[in-house]
């Protein structure tokens, strides 16, 4: 009996002096000291302490990469090329590359721990993104399922956006949800209304954010936002336009619509046509009709799919309201922004009546 | 079946407030591998293979998308809806995002309701996960095998 207790005894003892030794070794051998990560071949640089992620570590410089699951590893957004000083590719990234980022020395920043100086690229535009910590001027009931935020930034700053971009919005802990968590949202307000950012958002069922947002958050509450990012925004022509939206998918193109009016753009022609399912779904309805009377360069069609009650809008599903207000799409250019099935069944129509595919733009932030 | 390190791993990401707000695994405490393992166990007892519950899956799903989320009654027995919304999923094993979006089915023959969306089934095709008990989402295979009307396969099931 004493010689097992000597023995568990004398176990434990070494146990928590390899423990220990492991401590010391990490506090000496995993201290990475100042580290210098290279941006765009010198565009910037930052001197940081070494031994957290990429991901962390650029955001604490005020350099923010997409990343839709706040750097856990799971979403695969936060990518960048890490020319020099990033190790080997690891396991947790290889699911998300294609063999050809993993070529060109593409890494999920989130998945790279800063252990020397590193080299990175990313694109251009990142390097104006910016957060902001805001405070939620007001929060507006649309419909049964979708409310408008409009976030005041701080006093004194502003934002320089293209119309049709997004924005990521983070939730606090709360319930069950242990961090951070943010998503991305299309911005609805136009360009020139800098000192504010609005957003429409649809509640997702189990959606971490969207119940956060329905749930807990409130007017005068603080909000960190991040943005802008995003390639969907109007392009230089002369070309005919048509918007096509649904459900929350309507804020990019407002913004766009707004912009054009700010911007003198009347010499194109644009067609919202908003898809919706029975009247309840619609919302900012007065404000385009407002616009429509003031511009005859813009006509707004509501559609309703299922309403059998009595309304002045097009009845049938959008993709069918669409097609029977063209012939030919030949010379027009397209802005979806919706669903993914929405959009999928919007571009089948829109090829179908003509329509270059590479003249129709969708926002891709999903 | 043994739960590894990486099973224990996954099975953090499957908590609520984790990857989705309430989680994969319901009111279930038991360890991921017994929760896989169980369920192989079913299949395996009534000769069904998963492959034939995915695609079954799949095709109600594809019979309510472009509608834009209205109801459509299939086959004269199930009513679907097909939910579809921006954004995607992560796999809590790490090999994918799917799109978001859910599929209700109320079968209008037993009165039972199914839920599901891509990363459902890619959980069930890919690791035999259908699901914690308490789930919204768990596809019980002997429920469900009532639901579709599936026949046990002819040859050695693949679970």
């Amino acid at each position: 009996m004493t010689s097992i207790i000597t023995a568990v005894l004398v176990l434990s003892a070494l146990s928590g002096i390899l423990t220990l030794l492991l401590l010391i070794a990490e506090f000496f051998f995993a201290n990475y000291g100042e580290c210098t990560i290279d941006v765009n071949k010198g565009e910037k640089s930052f001197k940081v302490e070494g031994g957290a992620n990429l991901l962390m570590t650029l955001a604490s410089q005020k350099l923010f990469l997409p990343s839709g699951c706040g750097g856990r590893g799971s979403c695969g957004t936060c990518k960048c090329r890490v020319l020099e000083g990033a190790g080997p590719l690891l396991p947790t990234e290889m699911p998300y590359l294609s063999d050809e980022e993993k070529t060109s020395n593409v890494r999920l920043s989130c998945q790279v721990k800063v252990r020397n100086d590193i080299r990175i690229e990313v694109p251009e535009e990142l390097l104006s993104i910016k957060e902001f910590e805001t405070v939620i001027e007001s929060i507006t009931d649309f419909t049964h399922d979708i409310k408008g935020l409009r976030f005041k930034l701080p006093e004194g700053t502003t934002i320089r956006f293209k119309a049709g971009q997004f924005a990521n919005l983070f939730s606090r802990p709360y319930d069950d949800v242990k961090e951070e968590t943010s998503r991305a949202y299309s911005i609805s307000s136009a360009p020139s209304d800098n000192k504010a950012l609005e957003l429409v958002i649809r509640y997702v069922p189990n959606g971490m954010v969207t119940t956060y947002v329905f749930n807990h958050l409130k007017a005068g509450d603080k909000a960190r936002l991040i943005g802008p990012f995003g390639e969907f925004f109007l392009r230089d022509s002369d070309r005919e336009i048509i918007c096509i939206a649904g459900g929350s998918g309507l804020a990019p193109i407002r913004s766009i619509i707004l912009d054009m009016i700010d911007r003198g753009i009347s010499n194109r022609k644009a067609t919202f046509f908003f898809g919706a399912v029975s009247q309840r779904d619609l919302y900012y309805v007065d404000e385009f009709k407002a616009i429509e009377k003031a511009h005859p360069w813009f006509r707004f069609v509501p559609a309703l799919s299922k309403d059998d009650s009595d309304h002045p809008y097009e009845n049938g599903l959008i993709t069918d309201v669409v097609a029977r207000n063209y012939d030919s799409m030949n010379e027009l250019e397209a802005y979806l922004c919706g669903s993914p099935g929405m959009i999928g069944a919007c571009c089948k129509v829109l090829i179908s009546k003509g329509m270059p595919e590479d003249r129709i733009y969708f926002d891709k932030f999903s | 079946m043994k739960q590894t390190p990486e099973l224990d791993r996954i099975q953090r990401k499957m908590q609520p407030g984790v990857l989705t707000l309430k989680g994969f695994l319901g009111h279930d405490d038991r360890k991921l591998a017994d929760i896989i393992d169980a369920d192989r166990q079913t299949m395996l007892a009534m000769h069904l293979d998963v492959a034939q519950i995915v695609a079954k899956l799949q095709d109600l799903a594809e019979r309510g998308v472009d509608l834009m989320e209205q109801e459509v009654l299939v086959d004269n027995r199930y009513l679907i809806r097909v939910r579809d919304d921006r954004g995607k999923i992560a796999s809590p094993w790490g090999d994918g995002l799917f799109e978001k979006g859910d599929v209700d089915l109320v079968d209008q023959k037993t009165g039972k309701t199914l839920k599901w969306n891509r990363l459902t089934l890619r959980l069930i095709q890919k690791h035999d996960f259908f699901g914690g008990y308490g789930s919204e989402y768990r596809i019980d295979p002997e429920s469900v095998r009532e639901i579709l009307d599936l026949e046990p396969v002819a040859d050695e099931p693949q679970v």
